[in-house]
């Protein structure tokens, strides 16, 4: 039973991972303008890869330390990266779609408060 | 309708993929990797006749490299390895040449990112430590000097892209040191063993640390030579010119 039970945790994560990146593949087709696609996909991404790895971490203990490791190095930078896109394609001047009405980057700027 | 036709092309593949491919696959957990990389990859030797390598037990091989890949490139035909430096050396300094004939004094600036600065100290060791694996174990797993030390040298450009201020110095003295090393290994070879750049020192246990004889030595000075020329490149190419 106790066996039964640690399966099904370690294959339901790995369930809810490959169902972020389902919706991180959905979000790239779906969004309208990069910001909200790369919000979309790296969101689901970092979430989809810490389930995954984690489910695959617990369904085989000998695995789980590197598991752990790759969760927090994806942690680390992926973060980062989008960040550093985002705001790349910001000082660029991307348009953005037009439902988007908050930037707050240009308000905080012109507060004297860098972001 | 095409929409249709879509979907079902994508069921029949995948209907190929479960039926035709997946029993063909091993069981999960059950691939004895060791097995197959060592009996079926591993059967090389130039003297005598073929026979079966075994991981961790083989001793004392004509040439002890558990990859294949690097066997050949740094033992078998070193030379061309040798050529294959040069020619990098001097594409690198044919890019240096040119855009110091540009003389444009116009270096690259942009608005620092507090985010990128602060990720690059975290990530910054994490990336030499994954270069220095890669050229270190360049004898046992994939990789070796050229992907190591490009690895080093995407560290350095990092720290280009998060800092204005960031320089490069010292490149050409690591370069010249570990080129130059090479050739003195490729000398000692030809005084010990009778050939330039051969095998001098014992080959040891397949599938150690220190085994394959100069292959990791060789291996490290490549990555060293090929992360500060890459290094190099990436400051000439951002300062507009050495």
């Amino acid at each position: 039973m106790s066996q039964f039970i640690h399966q099904a945790i370690s294959y339901s994560l790995m369930g809810i991972g490959a169902f972020f990146y389902f919706l991180a593949g959905l979000g790239l087709v779906r969004m309208p303008d990069l910001y909200t696609r790369l919000q979309a996909s790296t969101k689901a991404t970092t979430l989809g890869t810490f389930s995954l790895v984690l489910g695959v971490g617990i369904l085989n203990p000998a695995f789980l330390g590197k598991s752990l490791l790759v969760i927090l190095f994806v942690a680390l930078t992926n973060p980062v990266a989008s960040s550093v896109m985002i705001r790349a394609a910001y000082k660029c001047k991307l348009p953005t779609c037009k439902e988007t009405y908050v930037d707050e980057i240009s308000v905080n700027e012109n507060g004297g408060e860098t972001v | 309708m095409r929409r249709i036709w879509a979907i079902l092309v994508a069921l029949s593949v995948l209907m190929f993929f479960f039926y035709r491919i997946m029993p063909t696959l091993p069981e999960f957990g059950n691939v004895e990797m060791f097995r197959k990389s060592t009996f079926d990859i591993i059967h090389k030797s130039t003297k005598g006749p073929y026979d079966a390598r075994e991981f961790k037990k083989s001793k004392n091989l004509e040439e002890g490299s558990a990859n294949v890949v690097t066997s050949i490139v740094v033992n078998y035909r070193s030379f061309d390895t040798l050529g294959e430096v040069t020619v990098l050396f001097i594409s690198a300094f044919g890019a240096g040449l040119m855009l110091g004939s540009l003389r444009s004094n116009r270096r690259i600036t942009f608005d620092e990112h507090n985010v990128l600065i602060t990720a690059s100290g975290v990530a910054l060791p994490l990336i030499f430590l994954l270069g220095s694996y890669v050229f270190i174990h360049g004898h046992l797993s994939p990789g070796g000097g050229f992907p190591g030390g490009t690895i080093l040298a995407l560290g350095i450009l990092l720290l280009a892209l998060a800092r204005n201020d960031f320089q490069v110095a010292g490149t050409k003295y690591v370069e010249q040191i570990s080129g130059a090393g090479y050739v003195v290994v490729g000398l000692a070879g030809l005084a010990i063993s009778g050939a330039f750049l051969a095998n001098f020192l014992p080959t040891g246990t397949l599938g150690e640390l220190f085994s394959a004889g100069v292959v990791p030595f060789v291996y490290a000075l490549i990555g060293f030579k090929v992360g500060a020329e890459l290094a190099g490149l990436i400051s000439d190419l951002r300062e507009g010119g050495a």
